[in-house]
């Protein structure tokens, strides 16, 4: 369904995507991980023809984004980050107005519209105008916009945002219902666990670069630790990072303000020793954690950041 | 096609966007209301001309004086506010006029047309009352024309006969001079007629409209023109929520994109006038003119114009911020250079050659000459500069846009 292949982009001097290569098959579902300013939102502007490619090559069933773009775009439908709607329009008018930009007939459209807002389960709030919705119920018919005329591959920018349990819920399962229907979902989000559920592949892209494709176990098996210890501290200090990591059984050491994730190959030896190193710097330890590697871990150990920094 | 997708859609949010309505709708209409009221009394038109009562001394029993009073001062076209009085002598009517019993007098002298032959009258005497100088100013409009006429009707018809008798026909004897003589008098005639028409009502510049019609004229062209900034503030809001990202995701061409935008400020700019123009008409009995396919065309070609330099400022600035704050002192500029607040007349000729850059200008005074009665040769070259604004600024426009 989709091939990139040495996909470069640049911004002036600023190199943003460095040669990015993968593909997806018709069916799959990708996550795409990073951090903010990896390249991922560029990525998915490309992929969508919104921007040019300095270099490399995208094609989506078969057509170059660069070559073909008008008939590229007929077979994807985007999600946008943002709320790409219009407010003061009602919820039907908004997606027969996408649909049509899609290529659809009035009548199309209109069809097309109630099928979705089924889909999306807000058909009782078809005549109400988008500024009246939630957020949940918003990002829903952000979602709605996309599927007017059922893409073959969809991608989602990180569609759940800012929005209730409740609706992430139902986008999460709308989702998954799409890719079992068949549709190719290309899905990015700073929440692991949403990548985790719905995604049977991952890319992980940091500085331009992927850094990490394939798998959930793919990618967990390349975790070089067996577990993760958390502290919790009143304060880090280098001494405390130095001795921790000079520890024979520590593998890496991540922190963020007052909390450091270790990364060793044996949680029995590791906590009481870690702990120890701690009390001898003269820290106070407020809390401690032991947890299996999962993508988190492995994203932390790639890029020595968390998902949401 | 796309593009009407994307303008239908621009214009049912406008039309349901209260605020816009109250501003691009109902603000023309009760400033038209306002303006043209408190001006009446200052511009033409329609508005009655205030009652005068001439004296009229007459020293001896001219012809020509005869033929003053009768025809042109006594005329049903002046009557309605020309009220004549004979008065007996100059102290008389001096003295009348310091009782306020009349507006003005006229007093001609004996043997007033003595001096026709050589192409002049003698000098007649105008009384007037400072205090009433729009009288003042009604009367000596009417003697100056008269004069004016008959001078040059003098002299033209002395010049053509001392041409037809220095003729070989006339030398010859083939020329009846007499018949010629007839026949120029019965031309004369004729042109005798048309004295009446020109006297003018102190219109506003050269034009005789009413402060309505010229303050609905100007109304529209001023209103219209905030549609550019509107106009550039949809397609800069389209980019700000990222609705012009996801447009350009589907499959719609860019150039389909920024004509879709065009039309729907066009389309919009289009309701605008038509609401306006039927509303002043039935509301204010406002006459836009005898030619309803001009005030149409003018429009529309002003509204082409409106919704281009709307896709010209769009690609010029960033922020919708910077659109208000065109929108706050640059339509007030060019309202204000283009005549919508105050008459052009009263600008000096510098201001006025200034004027011809602002497109409310070229619309304001097309209106004024529809309302008026023009040809449509007049409207060409207005017509042709709306035109132009309108292609080339969408011309740039289209080659300028961009997602970011």
């Amino acid at each position: 369904m989709l091939q990139i292949k040495d996909m470069k982009k640049s911004f002036g001097k600023n190199e943003v995507v460095k040669g990015i290569s993968f593909s997806i098959e018709k069916g799959e579902s990708f996550g795409l991980l990073g951090p903010n300013g990896a390249g991922k939102s560029t990525t998915i502007s490309m992929i969508c023809g919104l921007l040019p490619v300095d270099a490399g090559e995208i094609v989506v069933a078969g057509k170059s984004v660069k070559t073909d773009p008008m008939n590229v775009k007929k077979k994807i439908g985007v999600v946008p980050q943002d709320i790409a709607l219009y407010p003061t329009m009602s919820a039907k008018d908004n997606l027969i107005f996408w649909g049509k930009m899609y290529g659809l007939t009035g009548s199309q459209a209109k069809k097309r519209g109630a099928e979705v807002l089924e889909y999306v389960g807000l058909t009782e709030r078809a005549k109400d105008k988008i500024e009246t919705f939630s957020g949940g119920m918003k990002r829903r018919i952000n979602i709605g916009a996309a599927l007017m005329h059922k893409p073959e591959l969809l991608i989602m920018d990180e569609p759940t945002v800012g929005i209730d349990p409740q609706s992430r819920n139902h986008i999460l399962e709308t989702v998954k219902k799409l890719n079992q229907e068949g549709m190719t979902v290309i899905y990015t989000s700073h929440y692991m666990e949403e990548v985790d559920y719905l995604c049977e592949r991952i890319g992980i892209v940091d500085h331009g670069r992927m850094i990490a494709l394939g798998t959930k176990q793919e990618l967990c098996n390349r975790l070089t630790s067996g577990t993760v210890i958390t502290l919790e501290l009143n304060e880090v200090t280098s001494e405390f990072v130095t001795l921790v990591n000079d520890l024979p059984f520590v593998e890496q050491v991540v922190t963020k303000n007052e909390t450091v994730e270790i990364f060793v190959t044996d949680a029995n030896l590791a906590i009481g020793e870690t702990v120890s190193k701690a009390v001898t710097s003269g820290l106070a330890v407020q809390s401690v954690h032991v947890r299996e590697p999962n993508l988190e871990s492995l994203f932390l150990q790639l890029t020595g950041r968390s998902l949401r920094d | 096609m796309k593009c009407f997708t994307i303008a239908w859609k621009d214009l049912n949010l406008r039309l349901k966007d209260r605020k816009g309505f109250l501003m691009m709708i109902l603000m023309p209409l009760i400033l038209t209301a306002i303006l043209g009221a408190a001006l009446s009394g200052v511009m033409g038109g329609d508005e009655k001309l205030p009652i005068t009562t001439v004296g009229v001394v007459l020293q001896d029993r001219d012809e020509l004086a005869k033929t003053f009073v009768e025809e042109v001062l006594k005329s049903k076209d002046v009557n309605e506010f020309i009220k004549v009085r004979s008065v007996s002598s100059e102290e008389k009517a001096r003295q009348l006029l310091k009782e306020e019993k009349m507006d003005a007098a006229i007093v001609i002298p004996a043997k007033w047309n003595e001096h026709l032959k050589d192409g002049r009258l003698k000098e007649l005497t105008l009384l007037t009352d400072p205090g009433k100088s729009l009288q003042a100013s009604i009367v000596e409009s009417i003697t100056t024309s008269f004069i004016d006429k008959v001078v040059t009707l003098a002299v033209s018809s002395k010049v053509v006969m001392e041409q037809l008798a220095a003729s070989t026909p006339a030398m010859t004897g083939k020329l009846d001079m007499g018949q010629a003589a007839t026949e120029i008098a019965g031309k004369l005639q004729v042109q005798k007629k048309t004295w009446e028409s020109t006297v003018s009502e102190t219109p506003i510049g050269k034009r005789s409209v009413s402060s309505s019609q010229y303050y609905a004229a100007a109304m529209a062209a001023m209103f219209l023109l905030y549609n550019i900034t509107i106009g550039a503030k949809s397609l800069l809001n389209e980019r700000e929520t990222e609705t012009l990202a996801r447009l350009m995701s589907t499959p719609t061409s860019r150039m389909q994109i920024v004509f879709g935008k065009f039309l729907g400020t066009f389309y919009f700019a289009v309701v605008q006038f038509t609401v306006f123009t039927i509303t002043t008409h039935f509301a204010f009995h406002i006459d836009w003119g005898k030619n309803i396919v001009q005030t149409a065309t003018v429009g529309l070609v002003y509204s082409f114009a409106v919704a281009g330099l709307s896709m010209l400022i769009a690609v010029l600035i960033k922020q919708e911020k910077t659109a208000d704050l065109i929108s706050g002192i640059g339509i007030q500029i060019s309202a204000v250079l283009g005549g919508s607040m105050l008459p052009l007349s009263v600008f000096p000729n510098i201001m006025q050659k200034m004027a011809n850059i602002t497109p409310n200008k070229w619309v304001l005074t097309s209106f004024i000459d529809i309302m008026s009665g023009t040809t449509w040769n007049a409207l060409v070259l207005p017509i042709t500069v709306l035109l132009m604004i309108g292609v080339i600024s969408l011309s740039i426009g289209s080659a300028k846009f961009k997602l970011q």
